[in-house]
């Protein structure tokens, strides 16, 4: 006679089997098809836009950035206005190999230039009130699945962007802290023996014994490192642990701080983008070599970009719209939203063309495939997925 | 089959409270059923205990420890179960408030009037100073009406979905114009306030947020949400449209008296009907304050607050202003490895709870398997698979 994890091995279909679908998700059989996992990494401080995809054919940079700039000759020009910053050989690379949309003019209407509340609008998605709630917590929450983790915010506290009333989401600092405390074989095996119970009891153990069968995998766990460094390639080298093994989330948020570059920025902000890049490049190379290609997009933002006038200390203070990234095997690679005008500012800052709720919105639809109106409100997706 | 017996009561406690103690329970047994019922509701007219000689309510810390010290140790069980129930009805969040002395004060406000008339408990939640700078109650102005209070007034604390349309979300936003706060005070602004006329729910006239409150809980589908939640509560996941009928009912003939709906609620023999025993997946406040009085502790370890955090529930901060998830949604990867802990650190603190363990936290009437399974363990062994098993996790 064949166990339950034989048969599932097997790929047997069978009542007994088809009756429990989710116990076997959580022993390890064949996931389900489209089991896809949304990166989402927040450049937190406020991302210097302009010095990031550069509009080097525009003399009003020039103007703007007197100081800051970037030689023409080392900009790494991809199309004829536009170019990346020199430290983003690894952005270069990935647009090459056609697996990175950038996303200019990336706003909203009257913005806000406090880190706190820009960020909360961006991880709201609701400019307009004070959330209670993020806009992954709520997409999760209006795509109700019955699973013990769905989300990992690989930082210390859960981000605004998955609060919501749905449970499953958790932040994580280090693997080790789902181990189960010693002597817990007794229990387990009490779970084990009311899993068929047809009632509260049952319900509960079949439930846990996912949860815990989830967690051992989690404290199994080892960061996949190769090629990455510094505190953001840590990061993505525990999601990349995570994405391997197959647990099935919809969503991991990152967060990798330094860019609010008021003074001096030039060295800071060369060695924040040469990390972004090259971590990304390399993050996006293996997902790749573990064939995750087209279960997992990348999503890399910032609570605002900076003013294009720099400022008097080698810096750049509070801005308002600047270019996002989408990166992955399955993005419509290349540009997406206007670049805005260098001419028409407002009080220096530049003018939104595309509203990140658009660029949430086709995230929602086109890749995590739920629907983004009741999570966004009424947004044109913008077809950021092939 | 109808529950009886020390089972009855052990599982009225329970629901109604945080589960038996080992030098409260035989009290509680001789009362017997309905004199425990009696009991329970006489306690909601006890005054507000007194906070702690050195209670500072501006640390977030310290109103979760003395709350949770309540639940653990206090004197009316019921009180600070339907006190909790609010809190994660009109669910506000100390991470957007920032203010934990506003917290406290709304959990006073649940703790001293959730027992009356629900019109009054709205009304006054309508002026706390949490609530207002928690849904923006002080940007909502004449002209410039904001609408979250009144969205999450009706959708999630009065009606429920469905049961309004988004012409009452406005109209209703306008009647709430000018209801604001200044620190710690709530304040009328005569001169933010619209007063035009609004039509919510087919009433026409210069409506305001008093009037508003009136209309919304005079509404018989308010009557049927409020009996559902509570029901679902206190009672099964599932109320059927006879059970919430039966306790809608009671709330139109009291005028909304929640001490009657909950007495009902109690005395009904759907309550103690025997489908019921250890069908509510406890949350992890239940979980590790039911573990506290059930070892027989009865000051709440700094560890619990790490604890409940892990598990997925911190006090004065639900996730959102829906409140708290129930069932088996609780039992996350990160959940249900944090309960196996609570129950070992709580075995470890009191071996000595294996002498009562049983009798207390399963009525003395454990399931034959895990009655098996716990005689042949000992001391804080035993102690620490109680707590952890299956059962312990239902209430």
């Amino acid at each position: 006679m064949l166990n339950r994890r034989e048969l599932l091995q097997r790929g047997l279909a069978f009542g007994s089997v088809l009756a429990l679908p989710r116990l076997a998700w959580a022993q390890g059989a064949a996931k389900e098809p489209g089991a896809r996992t949304l990166v989402v990494l927040h450049l937190n401080g406020g991302n210097d836009g302009l010095n990031t995809v550069i509009p080097y054919a525009d003399p009003m940079y020039r103007i703007l950035r007197p100081g800051l700039a970037v030689d023409d000759g080392q900009v790494r020009k991809i199309d004829k206005a536009l170019g990346l910053h020199p430290s983003l050989a690894g952005f270069e690379t990935l647009w090459g190999k056609e697996r990175l949309a950038i996303v200019n003019g990336v706003g909203y209407p009257n913005p806000d230039y406090s880190h706190f509340r820009a960020t909360e609008i961006y991880y709201s998605a609701e400019p307009d009130k004070s959330p209670t709630d993020g806009w992954l917590g709520r997409a999760l929450e209006k795509h109700p699945k019955e699973k013990p983790l769905r989300a990992v915010a690989l930082e210390k506290e859960r981000p605004l962007s998955l609060a919501g009333s749905v449970q499953g989401v958790v932040s994580l600092t280090d693997f080790r802290q789902f181990a189960l405390p010693q002597g817990t074989e007794g229990t387990l095996a009490m779970y084990e023996g009311l899993k068929d119970d047809p009632g509260p009891s049952g319900a509960v153990a079949r439930r846990a014994l996912e949860a815990f069968a989830v967690a051992k995998r989690i404290a199994a766990l080892q960061p996949i490192r190769n090629g990455l460094y510094g505190p953001l390639g840590e990061d993505l080298a525990k999601a990349l642990a995570l994405l391997k093994s197959d647990l099935d989330l919809e969503v991991i948020h990152l967060s990798f701080g330094g860019f609010d570059t008021h003074a001096n920025q030039a060295g800071q902000h060369n060695q924040l983008l040469a990390q972004a890049g090259n971590n990304l490049r390399a993050f996006q190379e293996q997902i790749e070599t573990l064939g995750l290609g087209d279960r997992v997009v990348t999503m890399v933002f910032s609570e605002f970009g900076r003013r294009a006038r720099e400022n008097l200390s080698g810096g750049t203070d509070h801005g308002s719209a600047y270019p996002c990234f989408v990166i992955g095997e399955g993005v419509k690679p290349g540009m997406h939203g206007a670049q805005p005008s260098l001419e028409d500012l407002d009080n220096d800052n530049l003018r939104f063309t595309t509203d990140f709720r658009r660029l949430y919105a086709s995230l929602l639809k086109d890749f995590l495939q739920v629907d983004p109106k009741p999570v966004v409100g009424d947004f044109e997706p913008l077809g950021l997925l092939a | 089959m109808a529950l009886t017996g020390d089972e009855a009561v052990g599982h009225l406690l329970r629901r109604a409270g945080f589960g038996l103690a080992p030098d409260d329970a035989p009290l509680w047994r001789k009362l017997g059923y309905r004199g425990a019922v009696r009991r329970l509701l006489d306690e909601l007219d006890e005054p507000l205990p007194p906070e702690p000689p050195d209670f500072d309510p501006y640390e977030p810390g310290t109103i979760q420890q003395v709350w949770l010290d309540r639940m653990a140790g206090g004197k009316a069980p019921l009180a600070e179960k339907l006190a909790f129930f609010w809190h994660g009805h009109f669910a506000t969040s100390n991470v957007k408030i920032q203010e934990p002395a506003l917290m406290w004060r709304q959990y006073r406000l649940f703790r001293s009037k959730g027992a009356g008339r629900f019109d009054a408990l709205v009304l006054d939640v309508s002026r706390d100073v949490a609530m207002i700078r928690w849904l923006d109650g002080n940007a909502n102005r004449k002209g410039q009406a904001n609408e979250n209070y009144a969205r999450e007034l009706q959708e999630l604390f009065t009606l429920g979905i469905g049961n309004y349309t988004e012409t009452d979300i406005r109209e209703i936003a306008r009647a709430f114009t000018g209801w604001g706060s200044r620190h710690h005070d709530f304040v009328f602004s005569d001169e933010f306030h619209d007063h035009g006329e609004k039509t919510v729910h087919g009433k026409t006239g210069d409506l305001d947020g008093t009037d508003v409150v009136a209309i919304l809980t005079a509404l018989p589908a308010c009557r049927a949400f409020i009996a559902t939640k509570l029901l679902r509560f206190f009672s099964h996941g599932d109320p059927t449209p006879g059970e919430v009928a039966e306790i809608a009912e009671v709330l139109e003939a009291t005028g909304g008296d929640i001490r009657s709906a909950l007495f009902a609620m109690f005395l009904s023999p759907s309550f103690l009907d025997e489908k019921r025993l250890r069908c509510l997946v406890k949350g992890p406040v239940e979980v590790c304050v039911g573990g506290l009085r059930g070892t027989g502790i009865r000051e709440t370890p700094l560890w619990v607050h790490g604890s409940l955090e892990r598990m997925g529930q911190i006090l004065f901060r639900p996730p959102s202003v829906k409140g708290w998830p129930d069932g088996t949604a609780w039992l996350t990867s990160a959940a249900v490895v944090e309960r196996m802990k609570a129950a070992r650190r709580l075995a470890q603190m009191k071996p000595s709870a294996a002498a009562w363990i049983v009798d207390i936290a399963f009525d003395g009437q454990a399931p034959p398997e895990l009655r098996k399974a716990l005689e042949a363990a000992a001391g804080e062994e035993r102690v620490a698979l109680a707590l952890a098993s299956p059962e312990y996790q239902l209430a």
